[in-house]
């Protein structure tokens, strides 16, 4: 009996001994496994830390100074940048409603003809591969060459084209007057992003399972039908991301707009990015100003961002 | 019924097309004639082929040179970015924990910055860096722009590849650096081509970061020099015409070889 006693005691002190000495190389394991993560992000986040994180606390931090390139010192000035940015300030105000309207053209147009064209090369069997190439092919190419290339086609070629082929509403002043620039810009835009877009739109609807629209065409849905009922909601997803890729991207327009009419005439189609850049850059290099803009500009893209994720997640619920 | 709806989008996909190709199509022909031929009309074919627009426009231009810059910004900016970006993302995705799930969630934040927000400061960091204007220090901006988004694809993959592997590994005697260099990284050879192409075009394409780091025209990317001949050479079209298709021709021959890829890429990207 105490010899079994004495076995069992010995054996929990064994236990005991066995659990201390694990835990010991538990955390010395943890600590171990701390430090590889820390030697194998280290690089990483060198370059991240200095580059992007510090420019970015610091455009935060400079947009509430008065810091501009002539004077060495600057001062707080607390949310004055941000008030004269939405009040005393036409041109960024212009900029701003440019923007905007540019963004809900993009938002309509690239999507609508990007989904429709999808649909459309879904349908062909054979031609189906070279439609797309030949589609995407443009957003290979810069927008600085697109625009490029596009600033000949409008001031030399649409005026001829309009004479010889009797196609007269292409005779206007593509980039010379403000009404018509506004659609130039638009065009290079759609001529370049579109294909983009229904590369994602494609990929979408080879998802969607064939035995669904069998189903459908069995019951005697139409083509109409079909696409409003089975092919749309399932590719909603793809739609959802189309559409914030799209508003993202337009709010930052600078490359077409610098290329093309380089925000003119005058400041008409300045948009905001170009806004913060002459602002910074080329005009009064009024830093803690151009800083508060560029906040701004954060957040319209924060505000978007937060949405569509709540879309999303929201979709993924219900899916 | 069927064969009408066949016929209609056979003739918009085609309308589509031609339009897409129609501003190429311009730009080709018309930068094969001389600007006398261009003035009579832009439409009609060139009836010589006037190569002298395509030799002129290297003498005067170099645009080797540019592209030379082009290639050694982008050779930095991928080797940091790929070098970087799979070791911090398949730690990041391997260490569960708080510290990593912080590390992990900074990153990701940070890819919805615009970088219009960020570029006033940037270039000040960068003054001070003693990087500002030159080639290798654009190429190290760049590592640290892109990053992020090479460290999301890379953490995302990880997670497919069984973790026996690594187990196994290390039982054999392999330490962390190596298991992550003979076992690891050739297994992430997929989504390294996939960072890679992407930033290639992004890195090749991109416009506005050059333009306000670098200051001297020596040092210039083929974007800021193609931008240039517009000033350069005030309507003169058939130089400017040559210049721009020189400098889209590495893009599309590109294009032509990686195309699967490419449009692999942006599908996944997007839908994941």
């Amino acid at each position: 009996m105490s010899q079994l006693g004495k076995q069992s005691s010995e054996l929990v002190i064994e236990q005991v001994q066995h659990k201390v000495k694990s835990k010991a190389t538990f955390s010395t394991k943890n600590q171990k496994a701390t430090l590889s993560l820390i030697l194998f992000v280290l690089p990483a986040f060198i370059f991240y830390f200095v580059f992007l994180l510090i420019p970015m606390v610091g455009a935060g931090f400079y947009s509430f100074t008065d810091w501009n390139a002539l004077s060495q010192t600057y001062s707080f000035v607390g949310l004055s940048n941000y008030i004269e940015a939405f009040k005393d300030d036409p041109d960024f105000r212009h900029s701003f409603f440019f923007t905007l309207k540019y963004t809900a053209f993009m938002f309509v147009f690239q999507n609508v003809i990007a989904l429709l064209l999808a649909l459309f090369i879904e349908t062909r069997v054979r031609t189906k591969g070279f439609f797309r190439t030949l589609f995407f092919m443009p957003n290979m190419l810069s927008l600085i060459i697109s625009a490029l290339m596009f600033s000949f086609i409008f001031s030399n070629v649409l005026p001829e084209l309009s004479q010889k082929a009797m196609l007269h509403f292409l005779d206007q002043p593509w980039i010379g007057d403000s009404r018509f620039s506004f659609y130039s810009i638009l065009i290079v835009s759609l001529w370049h992003g579109i294909g983009y877009m229904m590369v994602i739109y494609m990929a979408a609807l080879q998802g969607v399972p064939s035995h669904l629209k069998e189903a459908a065409m069995i019951d005697g849905a139409n083509p109409f039908q079909r696409l409003i009922h089975i092919t749309i909601p399932m590719i909603m997803h793809a739609i959802t991301i189309c559409a914030f890729l799209t508003l993202n991207g337009a709010f930052k327009v600078f490359d077409v707009v610098y290329a093309l009419t380089a925000g003119g005439p005058g400041r008409s189609t300045q948009v905001m990015a170009l806004n913060i850049y002459e602002e910074a850059f080329s005009n009064n290099f009024r830093y803690g100003y151009a800083n508060a803009k560029a906040m701004i500009l954060f957040f319209i893209v924060l505000v978007i961002t937060l949405i569509q994720t709540r879309m999303l997640k929201k979709k993924e619920v219900e899916a | 019924m069927k064969r009408m709806f066949g016929v209609i989008t056979t003739l918009i996909l085609a309308l589509f097309a031609a339009i897409s190709f129609f501003p190429i199509y311009m730009a080709v022909i018309n930068s094969f004639k001389t600007q006398g031929e261009i003035f009579d009309s832009v439409l009609d074919l060139p009836t010589t082929l006037h190569f002298e627009n395509y030799t002129g426009i290297f003498e005067q231009l170099d645009l080797f040179h540019s592209a030379g810059n082009t290639v050694i910004i982008t050779v930095i900016g991928l080797a940091g970015i790929v070098l970087c970006g799979s070791l911090a993302g398949y730690k990041l995705a391997r260490t569960p924990g708080k510290l990593s799930n912080f590390i992990f969630t900074l990153f990701l934040a940070s890819m919805l910055v615009p970088f219009h927000s960020i570029m006033i400061t940037l270039t000040k960091v960068a003054k001070g860096m003693q990087v500002q204007g030159s080639l290798w220090g654009l190429g190290l901006i760049y590592i640290g722009l892109g990053v992020n988004m090479a460290i999301f694809l890379y953490h995302g993959f990880v997670k497919t590849i069984p973790k026996e592997l690594e187990e196994a590994a290390r039982i054999d005697g392999c330490n962390d650096f190596q298991i992550f260099t003979k076992i690891i990284f050739p297994l992430l050879k997929p989504i390294t081509a996939t960072i890679l192409i992407l930033d290639i075009l992004w890195l090749w394409n991109d416009f506005l970061l050059p333009l306000i780091m670098l200051t001297d025209v020596n040092n210039y990317t083929l974007m800021l020099s193609v931008n240039m001949l517009f000033g350069q050479y005030n309507s003169d079209w058939p130089k400017i015409l040559s210049g721009l298709i020189v400098t889209a021709l590495p893009v599309v021959v590109f294009y032509a070889i990686f195309q699967k890829y490419i449009l692999k890429g942006i599908a996944d990207g997007a839908i994941k």
